[in-house]
Order: C-alpha cells, then sequence, then structure tokens
C-alpha cells in the first residue's frame, strides 16, 4: 500500500521538505494577485528588527545584505548558513504571539494566506507593520526583492539585485533562444505523482528555461495517473532533490507510478529542491542550471 | 431425575433462577415446574419476570444464577440444536426490518433440523406448508410477512412453531393487540393443534381471561418469583389477584357458567402484602 | 417473490463482465482494442503498456469492491438495520487509524493489513458495545457511535498527519481519500487471501445471518449460537474492510449501496445475496474507478469520492425510510 511504503518521517527534520509544498503552494495561488495591494503600511525609517515567515523571504533579506536586522524567521528557514541560528517562529502554522513577543518593526509575509493568513491578519490587528511580498512567478520575485529593498533602506543593494538577476534571466532566454524546447515535466512529489501546472511559480522556472510544460494547460499541482506517465511524450522530468525526498522519488521509478512507460524513460533533470522551489534570489540559479541541464 | 405428577413427566424445571434482562432484574431464585402436555399460563404485571423466564427457557437469556432442566437435564449440557428443534419460541412482536416471504419464515422453524442451519429440502417444504395450512395462512405464503396484519403475523410464526416439530411452545402474549375475531382464530388454532400434538405450552399473558378459558394452570409471578400455580379455578382468586397486580378483583360466572374476573378498583398501598 | 435461479446469476455475471471490459477500455488514456490485441507497432506497444496497468488495477478494484460489499450486506443482516456498512459504522476508520498508527511507527508494510484489521476489530466491536441497550443493538446508538467512533479515529488521524512531513501527509491524504492508483499483481496476490478468508466465514455463516436478520433473539431461540456467530460475522467483516483499506484506503458507501440494490431485486436470502452483493460489489467499484480515472484526465478523482458520491444519496433515502 502506499502509505505502508513510506513509513512517516516526523516532522524536526523533514521541516525542509515540508518548505517545498508550502512554498509552492504560497507561490500557486498568489499568482494574480494586484501587487499594489501587497505593500505594507509605511512607516517611519527602515526597519531594524525583522521576522521573516517563510524561507525565500529569509534569503531576500540576507541578499541585501540584512541578515543582520533579523530577529526571527520560519521553520523552514535554512539558508543562508547564518539564517539556521535565528529563533523560530512557527512553521506552516505561524506562532502570532511568538512574532509579537520579538517585537518587531517589519514582518515579512508571503502574498497567499492559506495558513499564513491566520497569523497575519491578527498581527496587523495588533499593530505590528507587515509587509506581503509577491512571488508567483519570476517577474513577481524581482518585485517582491524591490520592495523589500525599499521598506529596509536599502533600495541600491534592491537595485543591484535585481539587475543582475534579470540579466542572468536575459543570458537564459538568449541561450535557449530558438532551440528546440524538449516537452517536461515538473514533479514535486511522485506519491501520488504531482506537478506543475500552468499559473504555477514553477511553470515559469520550467518555460523560460526552455522546456514545453507538458500539463501548462492544467492549472494548479495536477496529480497525475499513472497511465498518462507512462504513454504522455514526456521527454525530460524535472524533480526537486534533497536529502528526505531523493528515495522517495527512486522508490517511485522502480516499483511505483513512475516505474513504466515513457516517464522512466525520460531524462531526469534533478536540481536543488531549496533553490528551485523558493521564490527567491536563488531560483536564478535553479533556471540557469535547469537551462544547461535541459540543453545537453 | 425425573419427578412425576400422577402420570405426567415434569418437561421443564426451573430450580433458584435467577436472570436479569435488560434493564430489568427479572427473576431472583425462580422456582417452577411444567408437566408434560399441559398449557400453563403465566401470569404478573409488566416488570414481574414473565418474558424472562421464556426467553431463558428457549436459551435466548443465560441465567445468572440457578438451572433449568429440560426432561432432568440442565439446558447447557443440551446442544443448543437440539433444544431448538424441541422447544419453539414465538416472540411477542418481530419488528421484521427486511422483507420475507412468509413461507421462508415458517422455513426458519426447520433450520434447527438442518444442516448448518438451512432448510430446503422437499421435506422441509412440506412441513413447512402443512404447518401453514394447519394455521389457516396457506394462501398468505407467497406474501412478504412484514407486511401482514398483526393476527396473521401471529398465526404464520405460530406455523412456525409448528413447522419447527416442537414439543415445547413458548409464547409470549400471542393475543395482545388482536381484534376479537382474530383472537379467537389465533386460540381456535393454538389450542387445536396444542391437542393435536400433545405440546407444552407456556403462555405469558396479562389476560386474566384467557389463562381462565384455555389453561390448564396458572404460575403468577411478582418481583421474579413464583407467587403461586395451580389450575386456574383454584389459583385466581380475588387474594391472589391483588397481590399479584395490586387491583381488586371478584371472580364471577357468567350467564354461560364460565368464569370471569371483574376488575373492582384499586387497594390501599398498605393492603398489598409485601412479596415473599 | 424475487428473481431467483440462473437468470440471475447470468444477470449479474453479465453486469460484472461489462464493467470489466468497460474498466479496461475507459480511462485516462482511450485504448483500442485492436491494438491491446496485436500489440504491433508502436500503437499496439503503447496500448500493452496501459492495459499492463490498467488490468491489475481493475482486478484489484473487483476484489475490492467484493470485499467490502459482502462486508456490508453481512453486517446488515447480523445487526437487522440496512443502514449498517462498515464506513458509517467506523469499522473503516478503524481499519485506516490501524494502519496510519503502523506507518507512524515504521512498523513494515507487511504487517499493514494486520494493523487496519486490529483497527477495524477494535471499532467495530467498540460501536457494537456502544450500541447495546437492553440485550440488543438500538439502531440510533449503533449510528452514533458509528459518528462517534468517525470523529474519534478522524482526531487520531489529523494528529497522525501534523506528525507527519507535509509531502507524507499529502500521500496520506490521497490514501484516505481511496485510491486504486498504484496497483499491482503484487498487491493484487497479497490481499486475495485475506479476501479469501473472509468471504469463506462470511458466506458459510449465510444460513445463521437468516435467522439474524429477523432478529438476533430469533436466531438464538432456533438453535443459533450467537455469541460464536457475532464474533465470526464481526471478525470476517472487519478482516475484509480491514485489507480492502490497508490497500487502497477509505472507500465509503459500497457496503450500503450494493446489498440495497441486490436486495431489491434478489430478496433478502443471505445464501443469495451475500455471493450476488461481492459480484454487484465488484461490478459497482470497477465502474466508480473508470469514473474516477476518465473525469479529470490525466489526473484522478480519489475514488472515495465517486462511492461517496453516490452513496450518500441512497443513505439519505434509506434513513427516510426507515421506521
Amino acid at each position: 500500500m502506499a502509505l505502508a511504503a513510506q513509513p512517516f518521517r516526523v516532522s524536526g527534520r523533514a521541516l525542509r521538505a515540508t518548505a517545498l509544498v508550502a512554498a509552492a503552494l504560497a507561490a500557486a495561488s498568489c499568482g494574480r494577485q494586484d501587487v499594489a495591494a501587497a505593500v505594507g503600511k509605511p512607516t517611519a525609517g527602515p526597519a531594524t528588527r525583522i521576522v521573516a515567515l517563510a524561507p525565500n523571504l529569509t534569503e531576500i533579506v540576507f541578499a541585501l545584505g540584512a541578515g543582520a536586522s533579523l530577529v526571527g524567521v520560519s521553520d523552514f528557514s535554512d539558508f543562508p548558513e547564518a539564517a539556521r541560528s535565528l529563533p523560530r517562529v512557527g512553521g506552516l502554522e505561524v506562532s502570532a504571539e511568538r512574532v509579537a513577543s520579538l517585537t518587531p518593526d517589519l514582518v515579512l509575509a508571503t502574498a497567499e494566506g492559506g495558513n499564513r493568513k491566520g497569523a497575519v491578519s491578527a498581527l496587523e490587528a495588533s499593530g505590528v507593520p507587515v509587509l506581503v511580498v509577491p512571488g508567483g512567478s519570476l517577474d513577481e520575485v524581482l518585485t517582491g526583492i524591490d520592495l523589500v529593498g525599499r521598506r529596509l533602506g536599502r533600495t541600491a543593494e534592491g537595485d543591484r539585485l535585481t539587475r543582475s538577476l534579470r540579466e542572468r534571466r536575459e543570458a537564459v532566454r538568449r541561450s535557449v533562444g530558438s532551440r528546440p524546447r524538449p516537452r517536461a515535466i515538473l514533479l514535486v512529489w511522485p506519491d501520488p505523482p504531482s506537478a506543475a501546472g500552468g499559473g504555477t511559480f514553477l511553470n515559469d522556472v520550467l518555460t523560460e528555461a526552455g522546456a514545453e510544460n507538458l500539463l501548462s494547460a492544467r492549472t494548479g499541482w495536477p496529480v497525475l495517473s499513472a497511465e498518462w506517465l507512462a504513454t504522455a511524450p514526456i521527454e525530460v522530468a524535472v524533480l526537486p532533490d534533497s536529502p528526505g525526498n531523493r528515495p522517495v522519488f527512486e522508490r517511485a521509478f522502480s516499483t511505483g507510478a513512475l516505474s513504466r512507460g515513457t516517464i522512466r524513460a525520460a531524462r531526469v533533470v534533478r536540481l536543488d529542491e531549496s533553490a528551485l522551489t523558493r521564490p527567491g534570489p536563488r531560483v536564478f540559479d535553479a533556471l540557469e542550471q535547469l537551462a544547461r541541464g535541459l540543453s545537453r | 431425575m425425573t419427578s412425576t405428577r400422577g402420570q405426567t413427566a415434569v418437561r421443564l424445571e426451573a430450580r433458584g433462577v435467577t436472570a436479569a434482562y435488560g434493564a430489568n432484574p427479572a427473576l431472583r431464585r425462580l422456582d417452577a415446574a411444567f408437566f408434560a402436555g399441559e398449557i400453563v399460563a403465566i401470569l404478573g404485571e409488566n416488570g414481574s419476570g414473565k418474558s424472562t423466564l421464556l426467553k431463558v427457557i428457549a436459551r435466548i437469556v443465560a441465567p445468572a444464577g440457578g438451572e433449568v432442566l429440560f426432561d432432568g437435564r440442565p439446558l447447557p449440557e443440551i446442544p443448543r440444536r437440539e433444544t431448538a428443534r424441541r422447544i419453539a419460541y414465538v416472540a411477542q412482536s418481530a419488528d421484521l426490518v427486511f422483507p420475507i416471504r412468509s413461507l421462508d419464515l415458517v422455513l426458519q422453524g426447520r433450520a434447527p433440523h438442518g444442516r448448518g442451519f438451512s432448510a430446503d429440502s422437499a421435506e422441509d417444504r412440506e412441513r413447512a406448508i402443512e404447518a401453514m395450512r394447519a394455521c389457516d395462512v396457506e394462501g398468505l405464503a407467497d406474501r412478504d410477512a412484514s407486511a401482514l396484519s398483526g393476527g396473521e403475523r401471529r398465526r404464520v410464526f405460530l406455523a412456525r412453531a409448528l413447522a419447527q416439530e416442537a414439543e415445547v411452545w413458548l409464547l409470549d402474549e400471542p393475543t395482545s393487540g388482536l381484534d376479537p375475531r382474530h383472537r379467537i382464530d389465533f386460540l381456535d388454532v393454538l389450542v387445536r393443534e396444542h391437542r393435536a400434538r400433545s405440546t407444552t405450552v407456556l403462555l405469558v399473558t396479562h389476560e386474566v381471561d384467557l389463562a381462565l378459558s384455555i389453561a390448564d394452570r396458572v404460575l403468577l409471578l411478582r418481583d421474579g418469583r413464583a407467587l403461586a400455580s395451580g389450575p386456574p379455578d383454584a389459583a385466581l382468586t380475588p387474594e391472589s389477584l391483588r397481590e399479584v397486580f395490586g387491583v381488586e378483583a371478584r371472580v364471577d360466572r357468567d350467564g354461560a357458567g364460565e368464569r370471569r374476573v371483574v376488575w373492582t378498583g384499586r387497594p390501599a398501598p398498605a393492603e398489598r402484602p409485601p412479596a415473599g | 417473490m424475487k428473481t431467483r435461479g440462473p437468470g440471475l446469476w447470468l444477470a449479474a455475471g453479465a453486469l460484472l463482465a461489462g464493467c470489466l471490459v468497460l474498466g479496461i477500455w475507459i480511462g485516462g488514456v482511450r485504448l483500442s482494442p485492436g491494438a491491446v490485441w496485436s500489440g504491433a507497432g508502436p500503437e499496439g506497444q503503447t496500448a500493452r503498456l496501459v492495459a499492463s496497468i490498467r488490468v491489475p488495477r481493475v482486478a484489484l478494484a473487483a476484489l475490492v469492491g467484493a470485499c467490502l460489499a459482502l462486508a456490508g450486506a453481512a453486517l446488515q443482516a447480523l445487526l437487522k438495520n440496512p443502514l449498517a456498512d462498515p464506513f458509517l459504522l467506523g469499522t473503516s476508520g478503524g481499519a485506516a487509524t490501524g494502519a496510519a498508527l503502523a506507518s507512524l511507527l515504521g512498523v513494515s508494510p507487511l504487517l499493514s493489513p494486520g494493523a487496519a484489521f486490529a483497527g477495524a476489530v477494535v471499532s467495530s466491536i467498540g460501536v457494537a458495545a456502544l450500541a447495546r441497550r437492553g440485550g440488543r443493538l438500538d439502531l440510533q446508538r449503533l449510528l452514533l457511535g458509528g459518528l462517534i467512533a468517525n470523529a474519534f479515529f478522524s482526531a487520531i488521524l489529523l494528529g497522525v498527519f501534523s506528525l507527519a512531513s507535509s509531502e507524507t501527509a499529502r500521500t496520506m491524504l490521497f490514501w484516505m481519500m481511496g485510491s486504486l492508483a498504484d496497483a499491482s499483481p503484487r498487491k493484487l496476490l497479497a490481499l486475495l487471501p485475506y479476501a479469501a478468508i473472509g468471504a469463506i466465514a462470511l458466506l458459510a455463516s449465510a444460513s445463521r445471518l437468516n435467522l439474524f436478520s429477523v432478529g438476533e433473539e430469533n436466531a438464538a431461540a432456533l438453535g443459533v449460537d450467537t455469541e460464536r456467530s457475532k464474533t465470526v460475522v464481526f471478525l470476517a467483516s472487519s478482516l475484509l474492510t480491514g485489507a480492502a483499506v490497508a490497500f487502497v484506503g477509505v472507500i465509503g458507501f459500497v457496503g450500503l449501496l450494493v446489498p440495497h440494490a441486490a436486495r431489491a431485486v434478489a430478496g433478502n436470502d443471505q445464501r443469495t445475496l451475500l455471493p450476488l452483493s461481492a459480484l454487484s460489489g465488484a461490478a459497482l467499484l470497477v465502474a466508480a474507478d473508470a469514473v474516477s480515472r476518465a473525469v479529470a484526465a490525466p489526473s484522478e478523482l480519489p475514488i472515495g469520492a465517486v462511492t461517496a458520491a453516490i452513496g450518500a444519496p441512497v443513505f439519505v433515502y434509506l434513513l427516510l425510510r426507515t421506521p
């Protein structure tokens, strides 16, 4: 049976793995939001006590050179190394009380609701400034970095960072150019097999890296049948890779839903899970790697 | 073991039987004996233990203490199937949830005779139809028993007891809720078949007149104990009726010379002696 | 009064055969029978590949459907209650909890059906004890007991979810909703012995169940050792439910729907009703699985959702008709 095939890994060390779905789902639902509405209430002066409620937001703050201003981060924040020692404020369910007790002058939240909505609205109601950062596409990642930079008084750093990321993105676009686009899927989890559909942040990554997402006509995160996986014209399978999910994928490829037909024969490109699935600066690393992997 | 009354063997004997059925602590060290071939009417108030006594004998309820002897043997020593072939139980009411053909219901009486509780042989069917004919319900054989009238259903269940070919019939309030005509029809069939088969009949009832008209003997229960027993004429006196039911009564003779009980009123509580 | 004899079995066999053919033909990928037959060329190879995925799945659906319908039919007769169903009585919930706890504790997958069986037994005995009043099983208390058992078990399952990582929780969620997606011949063979033991025990009890379906006292008065029969039937139906849940998750209402329909056609003789329910249950689940594969292809609906969508209205209908 499906369950018994994999004993549950009890939370604790599994947190990083959880970030994948969390980030993916977060990105999914913020896709088409009005970015203007996402700008938080203006406050006087740059923020100096920041709590980041998602790992991609932690990474953005560090990339802007403001890591020292972070006083709290989400449980899943494991990059860069310095983030690991910061106080934790909860995972999918953020503890509003814990956040408030850190007396932040700025809370960064992802743009979607889901399990973060409750804590975020409680914080807003108690007068804590919350900046909701978009991240539903590569464009929105750049917008988000820009927004955070401005709120931290690091507009110049923000401009520099986004400019460099834009240039790297352009370079990928040029390299992909008119070369044939392999038909691909990006599997986010093997059991049940679920992949990135159209309108998701990962669809953006897959398409810009030069692939044709076979599932772009389906929105969200479709669960795929073994029959479809065995017969669809899949040339490349992109997988998020982490120590936690690698054995699960391997099992699915050897005996599970990925063990037959075209999916088994497809070329596999593995990308670091935390870079690929978090709408932060490192997703451009993943974009470059994926473009290279697809061109091979 | 077997004791006798005149020429007649004791068929069933309860010795110090204690039992609780559901919420009611029903029998308290009850002693009683039932003789082969007699009709015994068991009378008593609600909760006096009448129905429980039948259920203990039918092995539906296991007694918490004491024992019931059947032809001198304690019930637990007899295989269940054997007692089921020899003792038929007709419940007070059978709410049939699922549809069942009357003939199939009567055929259930053959279950203890068949292999693995199935009863489908030609002989079984013959017995079942014979029994239905005897109870004047042959014409209902193909009807859904859950859709029959109360009187029809009682007779179908009596037919089942006949088909079972049991020597003992345990009938729990067989005439309650029947209109006069159906009541008379039912009792006619009952007495006729009892005579034809010399069965022992234990009949629980609230109807004192019924006891007077068909019973060879009455057993009066109160609070789970036997208060008195004997021929109806002797046992049903104003005193015993007051003791059992807590109501004043007179025993009269009607125009045809039949004895009738006339309830005359309720006595003061102090007049009612405490039970045993 | 009701259809009996060879005509009935021919019709039931034809229904099952039709559903099997439909189940193999329909799905996310349309199969041409010719291509499957010839197996020639790329089209033929693809067709055979799909068939190799689909055939074990259809067979597993049939086996699970038979198990659940059989368990439901037997429980209905035993409890003299047309609303009895392993899902509604909390047996499936107990089985799911048993399997989930075993997974959480890292127990070998081979023992998972055993854990599910244990959970099913605990649940059905608990609910029956709760429903027992005045020496008989009270209908309302039985349904309430099932409701409470389901609430209790879903609380435990939610606890297990929250302790598991979010992907395993996702895996588990799909299993909870019922999924035949990873059927394999190996799984089919693993389920078979459980199904066989449970089915034989129930079919052998058919005549006794006929007496139970008029009432437990009725069965006792006719010489049935009722405690023993109840134990056998509860254990066997828990075994069937537990094994089905362990292999394909929680699929509700099959045990409710199928015996009801079969009874309407063939009457309430358990010697006919039990095997007929098994055949029709197999047919129903194969058809429901085909629906779950076809409507949202290339995704699949959880089959438990499909059976519940059909079953819940029928339950309401039965509830309104029950006095």
